[in-house]
């Protein structure tokens, strides 16, 4: 009896402390990626941030953008900077209560489809592809990307054999030819391809598939409805962040040092970025048949699935009034 | 036929789990009644006392069950299938109090205004202390001080009931009315009234709690739900309302102009001076920007008279007991039958969150798995597990090397001028070897369960034929004791995912990568029991076998290899575990096929439905195999345990 009752309390003291440990963060909790180098790291390691909400900011990195939703969803994460589009999308199918506030990264070259040299395919001759092994990160931005290459070259997806791997790995079964086409992100990875192959479309080429990649801000609802002014405080210091990065790149270092990348690969990556000003948000992304009113839908469907089914109508995920 | 069932779903759950706790009840009364009639004289230790017991397994399985069958909320959902689209009304309704309920100490420690008031004050201590630190001369520093201390005046400005202007009052007085309204209504039985025409149609298109991805009929459908829904639809507007409102009287504002037109002149004051070092011009930038922050943080005005708010808390007090009380037994349900979460409302639909998320339905794990079973249907478009007819000349490839056709003298043929190719003998040569021929089809199995089962079973296979002689030979030899252990307890504690980058890169995407790294699990465990079970051979054994006159090879096959095999059996019952453990991570590497690769797949939609489906499998596959292996030990070594 008295070992009974010693583990109630045991488990009763535990159910205290763990409620005492999840009701006291107070401060604001935001998920970010490492390597991936955006201006507003020099706001987040000068604690620009922390001044203009006058709280505490705590930045969690996080290795992909579904970890970012579940700690969103169990409260640990109020915002998430730079999620992508294909996690979000994958949440908001599975009715997960978050919203889109922002554009974080806007990135033409930030992924890529390269084909091996040794395979000899290229853009002319795309539909060889069939019959052969294709490696892509499932679920991915670049999954989204192989199906609009493949599509806008008339290739027929079912009959390729789809390789689920990391970037990095798909980087080395392209090397041994072991995949005719890698596509993967990621500085490292893509430049490991493209020693051994070519991107299938040029960036031009990408644009006009109607392929558009971009990162976004997304918060919980509970904290905006808890914190509009902090939402609100938040993208403006990040698009200062951005205003000023635009005028001045001095503190380049600064930023490789927090991505951690070196000081070469942060340029390198950062050439291939943009990041939207508020007005550009608005004119081009969030307008009506904007990217994202004309992405969302068709990424919802690509990636819907029978536990997950795509929304009729995505807009109501979408929060444009921290921008104004 | 899964259909049917799935319809009865709530019928044949709510049956179940009653039948499971009667079952957990009468397991526990018939165990006791068991110890009162059996004489067990078995003292504490004795193995006896471990025998039997089979409705402890039924109490076991049960309880595993009802605790799935209760915190997936599938227990709720089958006694109460309305539950989730009233309490989605019900988390309607709080979603949109909350904008309103965070700015009051209700589940907070502060007032809204209070932590405010507290962190500006904070900060502008904490500027205060730097204005010493800047260099500035006297005039400057009383300034810079000056400017605090108007600062702090606006906040008391706005704290002040005295300086509260009629306006600012009157929107609070009827932010109040419109709550106590709301109160009043939702205690009427008559609110919202009859439901219009399109109510009553969304409401009957309705899907069930479940029954497609979309987790929770949205619409209202009952009379509490649509009370709800109307309230929430008013209080939605109540808060947009609420949250408009600023402090904003008059001397507050004019004394914003003041600090506003002070800060400019300061940060003048601060550019302008000439001759100061630039680290200590940056401070005062610094300075000054941290003033402006303060400032545009308190000129949204969100900090009001201590008391101001008091009529609203109340109010808002009154509207929750309200809605408490009109929630009446599904506050109770919700508290007992739906445990470890919540459902909440997002902004186009309710969903489950806490344990009701993660955790599916065993219904509905069962239906994923009844769908994705159809061979039609699989997943990623493969079945799980299927047959599929094979040409005969395929498995003659397999069996057959390319190179045989090589090994024919003379040269392939090239098309003549009419594009007509003539096969010679060399090239039928290379079609036999290359399946290349017409052939009659045999099914095979197929699909990613028979997938992951071939590579498990490869990979024991080898660890087995080649880990057993080795092991023995470890037992026997004093040569290859000493060569082969470092290498094998080496490599042995490497967790198997830390090959992964190599294996890519040596073996490609192919599937003897997979069977490698499942060999190299398999192949260090059974070394080491075939090894402990050729050094635990009784000497006395093996001095009779020579005294009989027995060779080595005889002493080896009689006596040596008998007395290992309990431990080599229980080595590949190990094995056998470890490497449907090390699946997952094998089928990482470069998925194609397989439970592992429908797992990582899953796992990035967060489709937990399907990660379920394939944890139960790879549960189920392990188990059956250990009920295999059970089977053959008791089979092949009846002594065991008696000697």
């Amino acid at each position: 009896m008295k070992s009974i009752k010693k583990i109630l309390s045991c488990i009763s003291l535990a159910a205290v402390t763990g409620i005492a440990t999840s009701t006291a963060s107070a401060d604001v909790n935001v998920a970010y990626f490492l390597e991936w180098a955006t201006p507003n790291q020099v706001a987040k390691v000068e604690k620009v941030y922390d001044e203009a909400l006058g709280e505490k900011v705590n930045w969690v990195n996080f290795a992909t953008g579904t970890a970012m939703t579940e700690a969103m969803l169990s409260g640990d994460i109020d915002i998430a900077f730079s999620q992508g589009m294909t996690p979000f999308v994958n949440a908001v199918n599975a009715n997960a209560p978050i919203k889109m506030v922002g554009i974080a990264v806007a990135y033409g070259a930030g992924g890529d489809c390269v084909v091996s040299d040794k395979s000899g395919i290229s853009k002319e001759n795309a539909t060889e592809l069939e019959g052969q092994s294709v490696a892509v990160p499932l679920n991915t931005m670049s999954d989204y990307e192989l199906r609009l290459t493949l599509s806008s070259l008339d290739v027929d997806i079912t009959k390729i054999k789809i390789v689920d791997q990391e970037p990095a790995d798909a980087a080395v079964s392209l090397a041994d030819g072991a995949v005719a086409m890698a596509c993967g992100f990621g500085a490292d990875s893509l430049s490991k391809m493209k020693e051994v192959g070519k991107p299938m479309l040029t960036l031009d080429e990408k644009t006009a598939a109607g392929i558009t990649s971009f990162d976004i801000v997304s918060v919980t609802e509970k904290f905006i409805q808890e914190n509009p002014e902090a939402v609100k405080t938040f993208m403006e210091v990040t698009s200062q962040a951005n205003a000023d990065f635009a005028k001045d790149q001095s503190k380049m270092d600064v930023i490789a040092k927090d991505a951690g990348l070196t000081l070469e690969k942060t340029k390198e990556q950062m050439a291939g970025f943009s990041f939207p000003s508020v007005e550009e948000q608005m004119a081009e992304y969030f307008n009506e048949d904007g990217k994202v009113a004309k992405v969302l839908p068709f990424m919802g469907n690509m990636f819907a699935t029978e536990a997950a089914p795509a929304k009729d109508d995505y807009s109501s995920v979408i929060d444009t009034s921290f921008l104004k | 036929m899964f259909d049917f069932l799935f319809e009865y779903r709530g019928v044949i759950v709510g049956t179940i789990f009653v039948a499971l706790i009667a079952a957990v009840i009468w397991a526990f009364f018939y165990g006791r009644k068991l110890i009162r009639t059996e004489k067990n004289d078995a003292v504490f230790g004795n193995p006896a006392r471990a025998l039997g017991g089979w409705h402890w397994v039924i109490t076991g399985v049960s309880a595993i069950l009802i605790v799935w069958l209760y915190f997936s909320w599938d227990a709720a959902r089958a006694f109460h299938p309305k539950a989730a689209n009233e309490l989605c009304q019900v988390a309607k309704l709080s979603s949109a109090v909350n904008p309103i309920r965070s700015t009051f100490p209700l589940e907070k420690e502060f007032l809204k205004g209070t932590s405010l008031l507290v962190r500006e004050n904070a900060q502008l201590s904490e500027l205060e202390e730097r204005v010493e630190r800047l260099g500035f001369s006297e005039t400057e520093k009383a300034k810079a001080k000056e400017t605090i201390d108007l600062m702090r005046a606006a906040i008391t400005g706005m704290t002040s009931p005295e300086y509260l202007d009629a306006e600012t009052s009157s929107q609070f007085k009827s932010i109040e009315a419109r709550i106590d309204d709301l109160t009043a209504k939702l205690a009427d039985e008559n609110y919202p009234g009859e439901p219009t025409t399109e109510q009553v149609a969304a409401a009957e298109k309705n899907a069930r709690w479940g029954d497609s991805g979309n987790e929770i009929p949205n619409a209202p459908a009952s009379p509490r739900g649509y009370k709800f829904d109307a309230a929430a639809k008013e209080m939605k507007s109540i808060a947009s309302d609420f949250s408009k409102i600023r402090n904003k009287n008059e001397n507050f504002l004019a004394q914003i102009e003041k600090l506003k037109a002070q800060i400019a002149s300061l940060d003048e004051l601060a550019q302008a001076s000439p001759g100061v070092d630039e680290l200590l011009v940056q401070n005062r930038a610094d300075f000054v920007k941290g003033l402006t922050r303060v400032l545009r943080r308190v000129d949204d005005g969100n900090i009001f008279p201590p008391d101001a708010l008091n009529n609203v808390q109340a109010a808002l007090v009154k509207l929750d007991d309200e809605q408490k009380s009109q929630q009446g037994g599904l506050r109770f349900y919700d508290t007992f039958m739906m445990p470890g979460g919540q459902i909440t409302s997002g902004s186009s639909s309710c969903s489950e969150q806490g344990s009701g998320r993660w955790l599916p339905k065993p219904s509905d794990t069962l239906r994923t798995f009844a769908r994705i079973s159809n061979p039609e249907i699989g997943y990623k478009g493969y079945p799980l597990l299927w047959y599929k007819m094979k040409p005969f000349g395929e498995m003659v490839d397999f069996v057959l090397p390319d190179f045989i056709s090589s090994l024919v003298p003379g040269k392939f043929p090239r098309h003549d001028e009419n594009g007509i190719v003539t096969p010679n003998f060399k090239s039928k040569v290379h079609d036999i070897v290359t399946g290349n021929f017409e052939s009659f089809k045999v099914p095979m199995p197929s699909g990613h369960v028979w997938d992951s089962l071939l590579r498990v079973l490869a990979g024991l296979f080898f660890g087995i034929i080649l880990g057993v002689p080795l092991g023995l030979f470890m037992g026997l030899s004093r040569f290859s004791k000493g060569f082969f252990d470092p290498m094998i307890e080496l490599y042995r504690p490497v967790p198997p995912l830390a090959w992964a980058p190599l294996i890519l890169t040596i073996f490609g995407i192919g599937d003897d990568g997979k069977i490698f790294l499942l060999f190299m699990v398999a192949f260090a465990i059974m070394v080491i029991s075939a090894r402990t079970g050729a050094t635990g051979t009784h000497l006395s054994k093996i001095h009779a076998a020579h005294s009989l006159g027995a060779t080595n090879r005889q002493i080896l096959r009689k006596v040596i290899l008998p007395n290992s095999l309990p431990e080599i059996l229980t080595g590949i019952r190990i094995a056998i575990g470890v490497c449907w453990g090390t699946l997952v991570a094998a089928e990482m590497l470069a998925g194609t096929t397989g439970i592992g690769f429908v797992e990582n797949v899953a796992r990035k939609q967060s489709d937990y439905e399907i990660i379920w489906t394939t944890i139960i499998i790879l549960g189920l596959l392990g188990l059956l195999f250990d009920l295999m292996m059970r089977w053959i030990i008791d089979k092949v070594i009846p002594w065991r345990g008696k000697g």
